[in-house]
């Protein structure tokens, strides 16, 4: 008798073959047959109507702290996510030592905008290494986990405040290679680093103070073990995207490692450089570099409040210092004082052409209810002020709680992304789960690729689809025997409608430690979530109490095969 | 493919250990001025030019080139 039984399903395999009808029967953690199953099952689930998929992969989150207090990474996992990387963009929680706790949580603060008391009420900080990092989460992982580690705390552990400083000296490299082995050995799949983010004390980031040599004596550390490098460019500049491409693919030749850099948008403002990009990615992959580009599917939207500082305002150096250092009695001191108003004012001038399309999305007191829903252009109109005027006088009326949303911010062509998302050197990603929980939902990006570019716009085909987001991520990222739904792989299984899957609507929850919010999306159309064999969600029943998430590719001495990328 | 056969793009540089405008100017721009190459450069690399430098007293002192910067050392391409 097999332990699980999923039958009359639709299988898209993740090899992008087309789909087919069968049954798939799992026994322990992996998938035992796909076939007609005429065995009965000790469960059993009519996947009749649905597709059965390989759960999908997730490689850019930022989930290190939540998985601290939420072992499932929710809602992540309920939108069919299996498998999360997280430690992207040179910032991991591990290896770190205590005395850099503070400075570290301040970095994911200014960086992905996580909050400070969630850190403080949500985390018991027990570990300093990464093995130890790893023990820790290990407890209660309902979601597979490739972690990444960060090449800004390497930079800390070895070289202390210096790492804020200066090169490192041959001693120290030498030393950070030591404690990269340390945590491939424990399980990370790669390093991450980063070339364009800032500090809590907006100062570059420890992993901006290393030369090329630093970063390559890491890539030749991967090299050994077969591992990735994740980069954030300076994805602002094509010019400067494509310098860092160029030295990510010498390292892949040299070191023959996979490398991937993130995010790379459509930027309406320059919709020349993507092509540009592009060009030069499909040169480097036909020399035989490995260089991925991370495309999201989702358009940017940005919702924010004064009360935390927000990355739409980073442009504004007036704005954003008071946001980023102020108190609320503070900022709302700033906002009533007529000389501080008056310079605010004047420095929003460059964006005035936004503000009147923001849109107030919630608000506490009753008496501006009736806003909500509403253009800041329109409430200004309809109080005879002008909107910058309507954000700060709200602002000030709330105590800073009114909410206000930028949407379509970018990355909105939807004939230009499309085409980024089928092709077949780009890497479908980016998602940041976890991470920017007040500015927008990071959660959903899965189902938004299924309604809106197979659904909607018949850009890619179902298969293509899934394909892009299970088997070629495992591939890319050497994650072994997973993403394919085949005899003998692992049973990370995702079954949806694939005439109702999507996002849903966002929305603004109260679910984060120290009484902290943040957006979120639930999953529509999603029914059932497979983690090694073991159902950790349904539609029906939601978040299942068993929990099987490992830590991918898993301990070097635990690893069977890595699945060259 | 090559790289020798790789499309041209814009030429920059890693910088090296203690670089400053200067010392890239006398070893990329060699046959121009060195107050001139230090303001081409300093134009054609603005999102290093306009950050703010190191801290007061900081091992960076007051030049706000990082070791990991790309460094243009020519105008954009047309």
């Amino acid at each position: 008798m097999y332990d699980l039984v999923i039958r009359n399903g639709r299988v898209v395999d993740g090899s992008g073959m087309p789909a087919y009808n069968a049954d798939i029967a799992l026994s322990g953690n992996r998938i035992a047959k796909i076939g007609r199953i005429s065995e009965k099952g000790r469960k059993e689930i009519d996947a009749e109507g649905k597709v059965v998929s390989p759960g999908f992969i997730d490689p850019h989150t930022h989930f290190d702290a939540q998985l601290l207090w939420d072992g499932y990474a929710k809602p992540a996992l309920s939108h069919g996510v299996t498998t999360i990387v997280p430690g992207n963009c040179s910032l991991s929680l591990a290896p770190l030592r205590a005395e850099f706790r503070t400075k570290l949580v301040g970095m994911f603060n200014q960086i992905e905008e996580m909050p400070l008391k969630a850190f403080k009420e949500g985390v018991v900080w027990d570990w300093e290494t990464f093995s130890e990092y790893i023990t820790r989460i290990r407890k209660g992982l309902a979601i597979n986990v490739a972690p990444l580690v960060g090449h800004s705390v390497i930079r800390l552990w070895v070289m202390g405040e210096a790492a804020m400083e200066r090169t490192a000296t041959p001693e120290e490299i030498a030393e950070m290679q030591g404690v990269l082995r340390e945590c491939l050995d424990a399980g990370a799949i790669g390093l991450s680093t980063s070339y364009v983010d800032m500090d809590e004390k907006l100062q570059p980031v420890p992993s901006r103070y290393a030369d090329a040599a630093e970063v390559e004596a890491f890539a030749s550390v991967l090299g050994e073990y077969g591992r990735i490098l994740q980069i954030v460019p300076e994805f602002y500049d094509a010019d400067l995207t494509i310098a860092r491409l160029d030295q990510l693919a010498e390292i892949s030749l040299k070191y023959g490692i996979p490398t991937t850099f993130s995010p790379l948008f459509v930027n309406a403002d320059n919709v020349d450089a993507v092509d540009r990009v592009m060009r030069r990615v499909d040169e480097q992959f036909a020399r035989g570099a490995r260089v991925w580009p991370q495309v999201q599917t989702r358009p940017i939207d940005i919702s924010f409040c004064f009360a935390v500082p927000s990355l739409l305002f980073i442009r504004l150096p007036g704005w954003y210092r008071i946001m980023r250092f102020g108190t609320p009695d503070q900022i709302v001191a700033a906002f009533k004082d007529p000389a501080t108003r008056e310079k605010l004012v004047a420095e929003s001038a460059v964006y005035n052409a936004l503000w009147p399309n923001l849109r107030l999305r919630l608000v506490q007191t009753e008496a501006n209810q009736k806003y909500v829903g509403m253009t800041v252009g329109e409430i200004a109109a309809a109080r005879g002020t002008t909107p910058i005027d309507v954000m700060i006088d709200l602002s000030i009326e709330e105590h800073l709680d009114a909410h206000f949303l930028a949407a379509d911010m970018g990355h909105n062509s939807d004939e230009r992304v499309g085409a980024l998302l089928k092709h077949p050197r780009v890497h479908i990603g980016a998602s940041d789960g976890g991470a920017h929980i007040l500015s927008f939902s990071t959660y959903g990006d899965t189902g938004f690729l299924f309604a809106h570019y197979v659904r909607e716009l018949n850009a890619m085909s179902i298969e293509s689809a899934v394909k892009k987001i299970t088997s070629e991520t495992a591939a890319i990222w050497g994650i072994p025997d997973r993403g394919l739904l085949q005899q003998g792989y692992i049973a990370d299984i995702v079954i949806f409608d694939p005439q109702t899957i999507n996002r849903g609507e966002e929305k603004y929850v109260q679910d984060v430690p120290g009484d902290g919010s943040r957006y979120i999306r639930d999953a529509m159309g999603v029914d059932t979530v497979i983690v090694g064999g073991g159902v950790a969600w349904t539609a029906v029943a939601g978040y299942n109490a068993e929990t099987r998430g490992e830590i991918l590719p898993g301990q070097v001495q635990d690893t069977r095969t890595l699945v060259p990328a | 493919m090559p790289a020798t056969e790789l499309s041209t793009v814009r030429k920059s540089i890693l910088p090296k250990g203690g670089d400053t405008w200067q010392s890239i100017a006398a070893r990329c721009l060699s046959g121009t001025p060195e107050a001139e190459a230090v303001s081409q450069l300093q134009s054609w690399n603005l999102h290093v030019f306009m950050r703010a430098s190191g801290a007061a007293g900081s091992m960076r002192g007051t030049n706000p080139i990082l070791p990991s910067d790309v460094i243009f050392i020519e105008p954009p391409r047309a």
